[in-house]
């Protein structure tokens, strides 16, 4: 696994939140993909398939623009409360450090223990 | 005689309104009870440094032994550690720790815990029966106020550490916990690796969610038995273990080999945690010890404190420790 920089700031802009590293670079993620890679168990097996990724993706535009509350989970993670939509999803650092760089956080791995 | 400050007098009152006045005196004192006790667990809440909850989404994985593992783990590297059983309906810790048919003390209206192996204080609803086999049959509000009484009035004195001991599931006792006891540090979840046990773990860390009590990580019990045995030095040894999976070994110089078996299956835990990005704090050995050591009173960490139990144990407990040391995400600026 590489070595990740440390996340020094976050900032909530009205679509998309920049995240800046102690590597002095920064990047933005858009709250929709921020949303679409959710990692809880509700939202992650909806990637498997294209067509209902596309459908999850959809839901999320729908939902009305808005700055989620961000708060620190322990010392490896993120998690972001909005008011409408999915909440339950606990972004580790090396996810949001994937989704910054635009890859698949998933890893091109599907969700296999369907939990509910 | 009530021993609260609160008093009402209104002189020249009907007897109706007297009646009034004493509900209303009723009210205020209990007001100020319930003020007292929550001081009263502000205070606990300084004195104790470290405070863990222990649970599972399933009975039977072994969370008590877990919780008492983690807490003699902690008291033999010189830790001051407490227990509170909060499994009210099954309380099995005083056990586990030769505590069985010891009665509580109270001193200044304070309860005082027992003391177990290494110094490990113990308070458990297992004190309070008469009989081990005394069922406790309590509705939600008893046994609401049975846990904010087992938290606010015992004195613990100063402690590193506080395990707390859950029943199995998801139910009213962690909430009450979590609503009651101030800087939780976190949650550890017990599992075992087959899969209903992994199922339930995962609710677990979703309900951890809801509590906004961080999870510390995932400990995975039961997660191999290893057989040992005698044969030709340097041969190879074959041995079928569960399912017909067959392990394979090699004896070393003295003829001496060793096998791991999956009793259920393997990696369980770890999957979960990756899959829900929360630290995997390690696996502990199947070992029928714990079986005997929990009849007996005698925890396996105590009789054999250099075995591969005990070993298994002080790995999770750095883990858990390496989590707490360090702490929050220091320096992130949210904006």
């Amino acid at each position: 696994m590489e070595d990740l920089p440390t996340m020094i700031r976050l900032e909530r802009k009205k679509t998309k939140m920049i995240v800046t590293y102690d590597s002095d670079e920064s990047f933005k993620i858009s709250y929709d993909d921020l949303r679409h890679a959710c990692p809880c168990a509700k939202c992650s097996p909806m990637r498997n398939e294209d067509d209902t990724s596309m459908e999850l993706r959809r839901e999320i535009e729908k939902l009305r623009p808005e700055k989620p509350s961000v708060k620190t989970v322990g010392n490896y993670a993120l998690s972001f409360e909005w008011t409408k939509g999915c909440s339950s999803g606990i972004y580790r650092f090396e996810r949001i450090w994937d989704l910054a760089h635009g890859r698949d956080p998933d890893r091109g791995k599907p969700y296999v223990h369907g939990a509910w | 005689m009530s021993d609260s400050p609160v008093s009402i007098h209104t002189p020249g009152q009907s007897s109706e309104n007297q009646e009034a006045t004493a509900q209303q005196q009723k009210q205020m004192e209990q007001a100020y009870a319930q003020m007292k006790r929550k001081m009263a667990m502000e205070e606990i809440s300084r004195n104790i440094k470290h405070k863990i909850m222990v649970l599972s989404g399933k009975g039977g994985v072994g969370k008590s032994t877990v919780s008492t593992g983690l807490a003699l783990s902690l008291a033999q590297q010189g830790f001051k550690v407490g227990i509170l059983d909060i499994d009210i309906t099954g309380p099995n810790v005083p056990k586990m720790m030769g505590l069985d048919g010891k009665q509580l003390q109270v001193e200044n209206k304070r309860i005082l815990p027992a003391e177990g192996h290494l110094g490990v204080k113990v308070i458990s609803m297992a004190f309070l029966l008469e009989s081990e086999d005394t069922p406790v049959v309590w509705r939600g509000p008893i046994k609401l106020g049975a846990i904010q009484q087992f938290i606010g009035d015992v004195d613990w004195g100063e402690l590193d550490y506080l395990i707390i001991d859950f029943p199995p599931g998801t139910s009213d006792e962690p909430l009450t916990v979590a609503q009651s006891l101030p800087n939780i540090d976190g949650m550890v979840i017990v599992t075992t690796p087959q899969q209903v046990a992994l199922l339930d773990s995962r609710k677990s860390i979703s309900f951890s969610q809801s509590l906004k009590v961080p999870v510390i990580g995932i400990v995975e019990n039961m997660s191999g038995y290893t057989i040992q045995g005698k044969t030709t030095p340097g041969s190879d040894v074959e041995i079928f273990g569960p399912a017909g999976k067959m392990f394979k070994a090699t004896s070393n110089d003295e003829g001496m080999f060793s096998v791991t078996l999956d009793i259920f299956k393997e990696g369980g835990g770890k999957s979960t945690a990756e899959e829900f990005g929360v630290p995997f704090l390690g696996a502990l050995p199947f070992d029928p010890g714990f079986v005997r050591g929990g009849d007996d009173g005698v925890h396996r960490i105590v009789s054999d404190p250099d075995g591969a139990s005990s070993k298994a144990f002080a790995k999770v407990v750095q883990a858990i420790q390496e989590h707490l040391q360090s702490g929050d995400q220091q320096g992130l600026e949210i904006i």
